[in-house]
């Protein structure tokens, strides 16, 4: 079964909580479109950090001129899933 | 060991393709261990200040006496530099380094920064002493043994003065620079160094923009580098504050840019996160221009092979190391030097690598 983009997004938002140890925040209360860099002060070893577990439990490739650029949780989340359906095709082909 | 050829470990990783599972990586508990100690400082973000535009000492290849900087006005103002760290503070910054032409004639200015930073460092030619409440982490250059110093530095008994002004101060870190003309002595330095048990590490000569002098690296001095930086890690392990792939990225025949892609803003545009978007470097004017903002300005890039350059380039290309065990280890090492170097209280742990790792996509040299 796919996984949806809102399932991606509270996955994304559980690895940034436990990863980056947010405090007072559930994946469920973490705003998709929050700036991670102007409003939660996150910096590049920490997105880094994010993009290597997420590169581990989607089984993705992540380029690492890409992952800078994703600021966001719900760009993260687009980003996985444009992966993930690039993945199921090349399998399908 | 081949410095050449090392164990191949790391390029063996990237020839064989196998993609590994970070979690994988970290199973390893001495990996992990050392993954949690160094992720703790991932808070640093780091910008510099040139304190005064004065110094003692006149020595050739100085980065500090190239380009416009020098010319820049001193602002002496404490409520000014006060105002100025306060500001940086609130834009993010949290360690500061302090650096041309020689922040020991301006400590005035040194203390109000350490007052409103607790972590940072600063560069200095050790020849006098910073007062011991600016509790932050001197780097002492060194250029050679006395004779060299003599003639590129112009100053006498600078090492004999220097390990007298700084032996037994926690703060000191001994930086020795190798030029191609002094790689030989620095047995003899080390030596001394570790005698009145100073602790060293290690920097290249990197050549300012238009440089013609003869201390500019060759292929054969950077090999002859290599070898005495490892040899002396071996000699001196409770002094020497390096691994073995410290001397791998600062010795390799590409600079550190080619290497690992500069991430300051002289070098990269991106303003997204990162160096790119929060480093500063401050002239002594208290102005800053994005286009040359780096940890070295004036240097060439092509042949920045800097020690400080490097803490931050290869550090923040974390990601690109996760590739396998072996280059994260050697990542970890670097990391782990880094913070020893840099940082006030923070211990270096034994080395995870103990041969050659090559970066990754590069050989070893």
């Amino acid at each position: 079964m796919k996984t949806t983009i809102e399932e991606i997004i509270l996955h994304v938002a559980r690895v940034m909580i436990d990863e980056l140890k947010l405090e007072d925040i559930t994946p469920e209360t973490f705003d998709p479109d929050i700036d991670l860099v102007d409003e939660i002060g996150i910096d590049s070893m920490d997105l880094a950090t994010v993009a290597l577990v997420l590169r581990d439990y989607y089984a993705i490739r992540i380029e690492e001129d890409d992952y800078p650029k994703l600021t966001n949780v719900r760009l993260i989340a687009e980003y996985i899933d444009q992966k993930l359906g690039e993945k199921s095709m090349a399998a399908a082909n | 060991m081949n410095l050449i050829y090392g164990n191949q470990t790391g390029e063996e990783a990237n020839r064989t393709g196998k993609e590994w599972k970070f979690s994988d990586i970290l199973a390893q508990p001495a990996v992990r261990e050392r993954w949690e100690k160094v992720r703790k400082y991932f808070f640093l973000r780091e910008s510099t200040y040139d304190m005064s535009n004065r110094c003692n000492i006149r020595c050739e290849g100085c980065y500090y006496y190239e380009g416009d900087k020098q010319f820049a006005a001193e602002n002496r103002d404490p409520d000014d530099w006060r105002r100025l760290m306060q500001a940086e503070k609130a834009r993010g910054i949290t360690y500061v380094v302090l650096a041309g032409a020689e922040p020991s004639l301006a400590p005035e200015l040194c203390r109000i920064c350490f007052e409103e930073f607790p972590l940072g460092s600063i560069a200095s030619n050790g020849l006098k002493v910073i007062p011991a409440d600016i509790n932050f982490k001197i780097h002492i250059s060194v250029w050679g043994n006395d004779e060299t110093s003599a003639r590129v530095r112009s100053a006498k008994n600078m090492l004999i003065r220097q390990i007298e002004n700084y032996k037994g101060d926690p703060r000191a870190v001994f930086v020795y620079t190798f030029t191609r003309n002094n790689i030989a002595q620095v047995h003899e330095v080390a030596g001394l160094l570790a005698e009145h048990g100073c602790r060293l590490t290690f920097n290249v000569f990197s050549a300012p923009v238009g440089y013609r002098g003869d201390l500019r690296h060759t292929p054969d001095t950077l090999l002859g580098t290599r070898k005495a930086m490892v040899d002396l890690l071996t000699a001196y392990p409770e002094n020497v504050l390096f691994s073995h792939y410290n001397a791998v990225a600062h010795t390799h025949r590409k600079g550190l840019h080619d290497l690992y892609a500069c991430s300051y803003p002289r070098r990269n545009a991106s303003t997204d996160i990162g160096l790119g978007r929060s480093f500063r470097q401050y002239r002594t004017d208290l102005n800053w221009d994005r286009a040359v903002a780096c940890c070295v300005p004036d240097t060439d890039c092509d042949d920045c092979r800097h020690y400080a350059a490097g803490s931050a380039v290869v550090t923040a290309r974390m990601f690109r190391h996760a590739g396998n065990p072996d280059t994260f280890k050697a990542w970890l090492d670097y990391v782990d030097t880094y913070l020893a170097v840099w940082v006030m209280g923070y211990q270096k742990g034994v080395n995870l690598s103990d041969g050659m790792v090559a970066p990754p996509e590069n050989k070893i040299f």
